[in-house]
């Protein structure tokens, strides 16, 4: 594996290179391209605040707009980056078939062609954050290790997901589905605290509030972004170590997974 | 299975090594599988029969810096597959192998091109794709572009690009990257041949600097030329490895008697269609005819420059006087090139028996590479009466041997002698005013 991650590093110029290209095609094609990025979460923006606000206002939440982006945005990002990456390998079927290159270097590419699109995406979030003058956290410098961790946690998943789609092409449709499941399971619209601490279920009772804390990374993430700059609070050192390690360990079995089976690419594509 | 790769060449040990390598696929009915039959197999509980083929097997060679090697083989030789397997895009099933150097592959030129970028933003990303710095990249920057002779296009996205264009960029760019080993596929059938003969001028040049190239192609001509080692593949196998006349020749013979195979198993055309290109009197019958090769085996596959007999049998009813047997040879394209018959060959034949046969031998066939036909046919002394008359109706083969020549139909034998002058050269004048220089001369 070291020596693999060395080659990787040999090809940094070309991660570079193909990240470039990717956010050049993007926004070259239309001149709104770059404007349009932002526009997209302002939209939903608009739309979740008009739901949850003015359609059906069961929602106690306030400075709403601040609060659903701070979820939204994280989630967007590993939204698109899971699922761009996804085809990365297929998608490029052609080339992986002619040169040889450390295969890896496409899906990392895809996700930080994303990580670039949510950075630009934080004008956005700046500029709703001055409107609602919400208090920041003393612990902001943390913000860029949270998004690196986040960046490792998708290109786990990304590693997993572009590999497995390679010998069963129907991941992508299998992923739809759990995509918008996750979504909705994942605190992006609604607050976590909002989650009963007790719900009877089979004759258990289970502390929904933990359970969707622990077992979804994404929770952790939304919460630590949140803590960041809706609430202005220093997030929880128990949970951030936790993600953190999750985001590691995920990283690690992803890259493990997809150098097993890499080597196979040239062939099943 | 042992697999190594370096990006650097190990002193004193082979660019390439393969030791008994072999390669095997599995042949599926279906080629992408889904969750939704990894689920119905896993109820059926039933292993599906696993067809499997080995395109290579049990290859071995080894690749020094400074060899250029050529691979030779009809196709689904596994030719393509040992590409593969050397610059890592296919792992081995079975042996060793051993790569330690940076690989350029010309498997297909542009490959990786982004169409929404210009064409100098697609160099430093199919650059890098090779494996180069931008550092690297930086530094052959202008001699690529002044290679792929783009002019202004360099800056305009590569979709608008014709296809001359992309690939004079993408061999640009895998040439100046100077691999330790350059992989070479078929790549000189593309372009126009102006551009071809630019490409394998640029190979040999990197050949002559020292550079180490594998060459897989079916034009053995050029394998010939620019090549010292050939190796010719079939079945996944290696058949020969050695100097490439050698192995060109064995695979060419090889090549001749599987033809013949198919040939003899094609069997011969229709009676219908043969008797309409048969007519005579029938007084003499020519009732087999035989082309023989330098061993007197009958063949349909020769050389340029080696022996070539056509033996005719006939049978006569009566004893007929003074006939006149003869052979026509056309090229395939329907041109009449020689007719030998025995009056003009000297061959008098006052009385003839019954029962017998005439050969007529070619010492050193002067004809070059093509599909040939024969006709034969017995006549009366004054060419009144036509016995027998086989109107093409035996083709053959000529292949190239060991002969250099390639134009035309035939070989002329001539000989070239060059006269150092002894005294100056009498120009025409008139030649002289056409040359470029007078012209600009005049014109300024």
């Amino acid at each position: 594996m070291a020596h693999r991650l060395a080659e990787l590093f040999r090809y940094r110029d070309l991660v570079r290179n193909l990240v470039v290209s990717e956010l050049k095609a993007r926004y070259k094609n239309s001149v709104l391209g770059f404007v349009w990025s932002l526009l997209n979460p302002l939209g939903m923006m608009v739309v979740f605040t008009l739901v949850f606000g003015v359609l059906w206002p069961n929602n106690q939440i306030e400075k709403y707009p601040l609060f659903l982006l701070c979820g939204l945005l994280p989630w967007n990002y590993f939204s698109a980056s899971v699922v761009s990456s996804m085809n990365s390998i297929v998608g490029n079927g052609s080339l992986i078939k002619k040169v040889y290159f450390p295969r890896e270097v496409l899906p990392i590419a895809t996700v930080l062609a994303q990580l670039a699109n949510f950075l630009l995406a934080f004008i956005v979030l700046f500029a709703v954050l001055l409107i609602f003058r919400s208090n920041l956290s003393p612990w902001l410098w943390l913000l860029p290790v949270i998004i690196l961790i986040q960046t490792a946690f998708a290109l786990g998943i990304a590693l997993i997901l572009s590999t497995l789609n390679v010998f069963y092409r129907d991941t992508a449709i299998v992923m739809e589905v759990l995509m918008l499941a996750w979504f909705f399971l994942t605190p992006i619209f609604y607050s976590i605290k909002q989650l009963p601490t007790h719900y009877a279920f089979l004759g258990m009772n289970l502390d929904v509030h933990r359970i969707a804390y622990i077992v979804n990374p994404m929770a952790s993430f939304v919460n630590m972004y949140r803590d960041m700059l809706y609430y202005g609070y220093r997030t929880d050192p128990d949970f951030f170590f936790r993600t953190a390690a999750t985001a590691v360990v995920i990283l690690a079995f992803g890259y493990w997974f997809f150098i097993r089976y890499s080597s196979r690419f040239g062939e099943e594509v | 299975m042992i697999v190594e790769r370096s990006h650097a060449p190990l002193p004193a040990t082979p660019l390439v090594e393969l030791r008994a390598v072999s390669r095997r696929f599995v042949k599926r009915a279906e080629r992408h599988r889904s969750f939704q039959d990894l689920f119905i197999r896993l109820l059926r509980r039933r292993k599906p029969p696993q067809d499997l083929f080995w395109p290579l097997r049990n290859v071995s060679l080894a690749v020094h810096p400074g060899d250029s090697i050529g691979v030779i083989g009809p196709n689904g030789s596994g030719k393509s597959t040992l590409l593969k397997l050397i610059t890592g895009i296919l792992e081995p099933t079975g042996g060793e192998l051993y790569v330690h150097g940076r690989i350029s592959s010309l498997l297909e030129l542009g490959a990786g091109f982004q169409p929404d970028l210009t064409g100098r933003e697609n160099i430093y990303l199919n650059g890098s794709i090779y494996g180069l710095t931008r550092a690297e990249i930086d530094a052959r920057l202008d001699d690529i572009i002044a290679y792929a002779e783009l002019g202004d296009f360099i800056d305009t996205p590569v979709k608008h690009y014709s296809s001359g264009m992309h690939v004079r960029l993408g061999f640009a760019v895998a040439i100046y990257t100077e691999p330790d080993l350059l992989l070479v596929d078929e790549v000189l059938a593309v372009g126009d041949a102006a551009f071809q003969r630019k490409c394998l001028h640029s190979i040999q040049q990197y050949r002559d600097r020292g550079g180490t190239l594998f060459l897989v192609s079916h034009d053995l001509d050029a394998v010939q030329s620019i090549c010292q080692r050939v190796i010719w593949l079939e079945d996944g196998e290696v058949q020969a490895d050695g100097a490439p006349t050698d192995v060109v020749m064995a695979y060419l013979n090889h090549v001749a008697q599987t033809e013949q195979e198919k040939a003899r198993r094609a069997g011969i055309p229709s009676s219908a269609e043969i008797e309409n290109r048969r007519w005579g009197t029938g007084k003499v019958r020519i009732t087999a005819v035989e082309l023989l090769d330098t061993d007197g085996q009958p063949s349909k596959v020769f050389y340029s420059g080696a022996p070539l007999s056509v033996r005719l049998r006939y049978e006569a009813a009566e004893t007929v006087a003074n006939p006149v047997f003869g052979l026509a040879i056309h090229h395939d394209n329907g041109a009449h090139i020689a007719g030998p018959n025995t009056r003009f060959g000297g061959l008098e034949i006052p009385r003839l028996e019954p029962v017998g046969s005439l050969t007529y031998t070619i010492p050193a066939l002067p004809l070059l590479e093509g599909q040939y036909v024969i006709s034969v046919a017995a006549v009366d002394s004054v060419d009144s009466e036509t016995y027998d008359y086989h109107d093409r109706r035996y083709p053959f083969q000529v292949f190239p041997g060991q002969a250099n020549e390639r134009y035309g139909l035939i070989s002329l034998g001539g000989e070239w002698r060059l006269d150092p002058a002894s005294e100056p050269s009498q120009a025409d004048p008139a030649l002289e005013a056409r040359r470029p220089e007078a012209v600009t001369q005049t014109r300024s």
